[in-house]
């Protein structure tokens, strides 16, 4: 790899990993949280 | 190696290396499949499709974070620069695997007789303004076409016709293409399969790679601030000992250029760290059949003169070199390609 190459590739990286990094952590704090587990079964006497 | 574009030559490691990475990818994607079946059997063709979805996008995904990996790894600790071998391979590899991932997505569409609602998926527009809810499939299409471009120009005819340096831009965009994959995996399965495993696998291999990338880029920098000169400008490259046999260390010229200093037993040479194919780091390479063999793609040169072995052309700069007080020292302005520069250790 030519100076420039590693240069380039030294701004390019971070300035990726950045913003990837961004949208990702966002779209982990934006994730819909699991589904609630269901109640349990009403007992027959509470009907 | 500049005949007739038959530059990459094929020799027993590069077969090594493709049986392996072949039994790798089998394995994992049929016990992807097997394990997937055992623990939740598919109650219809498209769940079957589901898993075979997976098992293909997942492996794709490891094997560009590994593909990505290498190279700061390669850098960091020498036993990883076999796995630089041949890794041209190992993108047009991933790409085939890519590829039959969107080619089971659409098989998924068509085995429910709803292909149109995936066009209408994809030109839905507004969903275009959301962050969650964006077609992740787009991007995943974008992240693939990225793929077919590069594996598309691996050959060495678009590497003669572009120019390594433009040949070189163009490949650095398995970045964005890594990016993309991501973002897809991110913005798609991630958000309506609650299954934990799918942040930690894509958080911990993304982290993966860009913690390498930063640190071998810490200790790159400090490199590129060049090796101590002595007095007449001569650069010290160590105790001839400290070469490994077959192998090479790295030394920077005043400009920043990197020389490979290469010692193959008693015999010392030192020659441009680029490789004239595609500017590979020759000195990551070693000495196999007794030439230097590039760590890339496995172009060879002769230590003795910096020469490719006929019938190939390729001259590289070599750069003289001595010893003094036990230690060997490399003069940074390069000789004319091809220019015999070695010298020999006294017998022991
Ligand atoms: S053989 Fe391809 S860069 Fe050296």
């Amino acid at each position: 790899m030519r100076r420039a190459h590693r240069n380039a590739h030294r701004m390019l990286w971070p300035a990726l990993a950045v913003l990837v990094g961004l949208a990702l952590a966002m779209s982990l704090v934006m994730r819909a949280p699991p589904p609630a587990a269901p109640p349990p079964p009403a007992a027959e006497g509470q009907r | 190696m500049s005949v007739g574009f038959k530059a990459v030559q094929w020799n027993r490691e590069k077969y090594i290396y493709d049986a392996i990475l072949l039994a790798g990818v089998t394995l994992y994607v049929v016990a992807f499949i097997a394990i997937s079946h055992r623990i939740e059997p598919p109650k219809d063709l498209p769940e079957a499709i589901d898993v075979r979805i997976r098992a293909f996008g997942t492996c794709a995904f490891f094997m560009l974070t590994i593909i990505l990996s290498i190279g700061p790894l390669a850098r960091l600790n020498p036993w990883f620069r076999k796995l630089l071998f041949n890794r041209r391979h190992f993108g047009v590899l991933t790409f085939i695997i890519a590829l039959l991932h969107a080619w089971f997505m659409i098989e998924w569409y068509e085995a429910q007789g709803s292909l149109p609602s995936l066009l209408t998926e994809l030109t839905k527009w507004s969903d275009y303004g959301k962050f969650i809810g964006f077609p992740f499939k787009v991007i995943g299409f974008a992240a693939l076409l990225i793929l077919f471009l590069l594996a598309a120009t691996s050959h060495d005819f678009w590497l003669s016709f572009l120019s390594p340096p433009v040949w070189k831009w163009l490949h650095m965009a398995l970045y964005v293409a890594y990016g993309l994959v991501v973002l897809h995996v991110a913005l798609g399965i991630m958000q309506y399969d609650s299954n934990p495993l799918i942040p930690i696998m894509l958080a911990a291999s993304f982290a993966l790679v860009a913690v390498l990338h930063v640190v071998a880029g810490w200790r790159e920098r400090g490199m590129d601030r060049g090796t101590p000169t002595g007095g007449d400008g001569w650069i010290a490259a160590g105790a001839p000992g400290a070469i490994p046999d077959k192998g090479a260390v790295i030394v920077v010229a005043p400009g920043g250029e990197r020389i490979a200093v290469f010692r193959d037993g008693t015999e010392i040479g030192a020659l441009t760290n680029l490789c004239s194919h595609q500017n590979g780091p020759l000195g990551e390479g070693r000495i196999i059949d007794g030439c230097i063999t590039c760590p890339w793609h496995g172009w060879q040169y002769r230590l003795s003169d910096g020469c490719a072995p006929p019938p190939f052309t390729e001259k590289l700069a070599t750069y003289p070199v001595r010893i003094r007080n036990g230690v060997v020292e490399v003069d940074p302005r390069p000789l004319p390609p091809g220019t015999p520069a070695t010298i020999h250790l006294p017998a022991p």
